[in-house]
């Protein structure tokens, strides 16, 4: 067989006459599955390295090859499998292994973690119509009171204690639920539901919102506060908290909500509810704010945690370009150089429970007053990496300070919980201290719960960088009202989410492809704000 | 400060370092089984030792018994630890018997440069952060030479400095129960094997591990100054000095007067 000039590898060079081989710019480090992004088909997938950066590339036979950016640390990204820890397996599962992952959520048997996390969506309306919103939430169009009729839904009692139900028969105890939408707050039977979670062996409830009720309804809060005193049990408030610029809510949440977000975290203060302030982060918006979002936290008496999420670019979102877009390693860079006084490389660990790249963790206790703060990165007291290191290190003997560690850096820990606190604690403790120094640490730590701060890096995945090796191990689900758990990811990635909205509205709904700038000429929009791909360039096929 | 301590006045150092090394500020903040570089580093010694199933290995120093549980656990090796303080020596026991490893490492005390062991008795000899505290340094290396069997190995982490480059902070007698005063440069470590010896087959450079170290100080300084700032007060640590203190030692690292090294070396058979 001979191999003329026109069949050449692409890059290969001529020196002299004769042909010489050229190097790939790029290292292959993993075979694996991910889908297209415009008609969801699962295709393989390849994760290649360069210039220190994580690629994920792939190829649709049908609409062509996609790269992402998915770990802006190389280096990170491969040391950190040795903080995989094995996953634990659910009591129940919900549906059979038939097509493969990631088209048999689920959860399928061949998932493997159990739901450190189960989130309810309770409706799809809202009282905002945000630029940036991966659930495609909103007025939505058509309906007026009902917004059913618009492609929308909220839940009854009876699909919210099916969903519960489904949670406890996987979990036994679960742990937390978070109570999401659309916006749960507008919902009218929401107390109703956090009751029948805290009925149920669920130690703690989440409400996901962006405030605008707790701001203006202090009776609602202190119905919340009502239940958070339940005992053995909590209520915490996970509030969109996306920045400090106007231009920031303008463009990220449509609407100046400064004055709403003050008023709801200083109602929440006063009647006792724990907040965690959680970020969208994106390029070119409010990514100059993440110290400044850490230190108001820190700060403000109802906030002891930050959630900091590179925006999902599933649902509707701005345009982005998915070669440069924010990953946990980009955003912690962004929080040390922000707060160089206070951050430094490694005060981060990855989170063992999921697969290590979803999520970072770092818990600071902080003493002194605003402005004049001593910070003290827990990851600095102690060498993290001994104890949760599940390759090289099972048999180090272990005094609880493992198990401590492992609740603390999973996607079930959550302040204001009795756990994440008890676990504080019990690290605190562990620091080798009193034999030498006859300091009680114990003693001197009982009242260090309200000093400790809790940071949490997590990008989810999308129809971009979706990765099933990562999806497999998921351990944060949505709840379908039809008792399925299925991975966040797959839900927001792989047209989950628009199947669940067309049965529960009786509405067709489109699959929402990403509003990425390389497909900007094959996308159309939906009647919700996100994109799907434009149809008159052929038939684009659904799976 | 190259100069010796000998007689009695080595003795009386000896005994304080190891009653004291636990209430120095390195022991009192970051517990005396802690040596720079942690379990990482120790799996990197303990690779490079060939170890196998069974073999006797000795931990010279072996505080609370975190290197020789760990060598006993993943390696399968017997191992028995020695160190000079008997709280210590009661507190490995302890932990061992706790993680089930009382058959495999035993500990005893004893004295690093008088090792209460047969000659030729171990496979493997290993001590961290441990040699650059032992006044006779010397002595110390044909002890361990002694117990090794013909073609055993001796693994060392240890800290290391550039004498003629130390900053005036770590000098005192604090700094040397902080393992910095008496440590010595790479190659000193080498000749001090060699004149007993043993022959150095690899030598690796950690200095890393010592900037670690460097943060994990400040950062239970600052929990105690929390938690129990009167305490620190009363155990004689000036907070107010400790961050120019910690500053010089940060250069000191990244201008490598002072480091962190891993030595293998071998018995000549």
């Amino acid at each position: 067989m001979t191999v003329d000039e026109t069949e050449q590898a692409p890059g290969a060079a001529k020196e002299g006459g004769a042909p010489r081989k050229l190097e790939r710019d790029e290292v292959f480090v993993e075979f694996t599955k991910s889908v297209c992004p415009l008609c969801k088909t699962p295709v393989d997938a390849q994760i290649n390295i360069r210039e220190n950066k994580v690629y994920l590339r792939k190829r649709c036979k049908e609409h062509g090859p996609f790269e992402a950016l998915v770990y802006g640390d190389a280096e990170e990204y491969m040391s950190s499998a040795r903080f995989n820890k094995p996953g634990t397996i659910p009591l129940t599962f919900q549906t059979e292994v038939k097509d493969g992952c990631p088209s048999d959520c689920g959860l399928c048997p061949e998932h493997k973690q159990h739901a450190c996390l189960g989130i309810i969506e309770v409706n799809t309306g809202c009282n905002l119509d945000c630029p940036i919103c991966f659930a495609d939430s909103g007025h939505q169009p058509g309906g007026t009171s009902r917004t059913e009729s618009g492609g929308g839904y909220s839940i009854t009692h009876e699909q919210c204690e099916r969903m519960l139900d489904v949670f406890v028969e996987s979990e036994g105890e679960a742990e937390v639920v978070m109570f999401s939408g659309g916006e749960p707050t507008i919902h009218k039977h929401i107390l109703d539901f956090v009751d029948l979670a805290q009925d149920r062996p669920i130690r703690n409830v989440n409400l996901n919102t962006n405030g605008i009720r707790l701001a203006t309804d202090k009776r609602f809060v202190a119905e919340l506060a009502e239940r958070n005193r339940t005992p053995g049990r909590s209520v915490n408030v996970y509030l969109q908290f996306d920045g400090f610029d106007e231009r920031t809510h303008r463009e990220i949440r449509g609407r100046d909500l400064r004055s709403h977000k003050q008023r709801a975290l200083d109602n929440c203060a006063e009647a006792g509810l724990t907040v965690t302030l959680v970020a969208a982060v994106e390029r070119g918006l409010n990514e100059h704010e993440l110290g400044d979002i850490v230190e108001f936290g820190i700060d403000h008496p109802a906030v002891r945690s930050v959630a900091l999420q590179p925006v999902t670019h599933s649902g509707r979102h701005v345009q982005f370009d998915p070669l440069n877009r924010l990953t946990n390693p980009d955003v912690i860079r962004l929080i040390n150089a922000q707060r160089p006084q206070w951050f430094q490389k490694g005060d981060f660990f990855p989170v063992p429970c999921c697969f290590p790249t979803c999520r970072s963790i770092t818990y600071l206790l902080v003493d002194g007053e605003p402005g004049n703060r001593t910070v003290v990165p827990i990851p600095r007291l102690l060498q993290v990496e001994d104890y949760l290191d599940y390759v090289t290190n099972r048999v180090m003997p272990d005094d609880g300070i493992r198990e401590a560690l492992e609740k603390l850096w999973s996607a079930s820990a959550f302040m204001g919980t009795e756990t994440t606190e008890e676990k504080l604690r019990a690290t605190a403790q562990a620091l080798d201290c009193e034999e030498a120094c006859g300091i009680d640490l114990p003693e001197a730590v009982k009242d260090l719960n309200d000093r400790a701060f809790m940071i949490v890096v997590q990008d989810f995945q999308d129809p971009y960088t979706l990765n099933v090796k990562q999806l497999m191990k998921c351990c944060v689900e949505e709840i379908t009202p039809d008792g399925r758990l299925i991975p966040f990811c797959a839900y927001n990635s792989v047209g989950y989410r628009e199947q669940v909205r067309e049965v529960m509205s009786g509405v067709p709904v489109a699959q929402v492809v990403p509003n990425a700038l390389p497909l900007a000429e094959r996308l159309a929009p939906t009647p919700y704000g996100s994109k799907t791909a434009r149809a008159a360039t052929g038939q684009e096929s659904t799976p | 400060m190259n100069q010796h301590p000998a007689g009695e006045e080595m003795k009386a150092l000896k005994a304080c370092c190891a009653a004291a090394y636990s209430s120095d500020v390195v022991g009192l903040l970051l517990g005396d089984s802690y040596h720079p570089g942690g379990t990482t580093l120790t799996r990197r010694l303990a690779d490079a030792l060939t170890l196998t199933p069974g073999r006797r290995v000795l931990d010279v120093a072996s505080g609370r018994g975190t290197t020789a549980m760990l060598l006993a656990g993943a390696y399968d090796v017997r191992v028995d630890g020695v160190d000079y303080s008997a709280a210590n020596t009661a507190l490995a026991q302890e932990a061992a018997r706790r993680a089930g490893l009382a058959r495999t490492a035993r500990f005893v005390t004893g004295d690093a440069e008088q090792l209460p062991c047969p000659d030729g008795e171990f496979d493997a000899v290993v001590c961290e952060c441990a040699l650059c505290t032992f006044p006779d340094k010397a002595e110390a290396a044909t002890e361990f030479a002694r117990v090794l069997r013909p073609g055993g190995r001796l693994g060392l982490t240890d800290v290391t400095v550039d004498p003629g480059r130390l900053p005036s902070e770590f000098t005192g007698l604090g700094a040397h129960i902080a393992c910095i005063a008496d440590a010595r440069p790479l190659p000193e470590y080498t000749r001090i094997l060699a004149a007993a010896g043993l022959r150095t087959l690899r030598t690796e450079r950690h200095d890393q591990a010592m900037l670690r170290m460097i943060d994990q100080i400040e950062a239970r300084l600052n929990l105690l100054r929390m938690t129990a700032p009167e305490k620190l007060a009363a155990g004689g640590i000036d907070l107010d000095a400790a961050p120019a203190v910690l500053s010089a030692a940060r250069t000191a690292v990244a201008e490598g007067a002072i480091g962190y090294a891993l030595i293998i070396a071998v018995k000549s058979s």
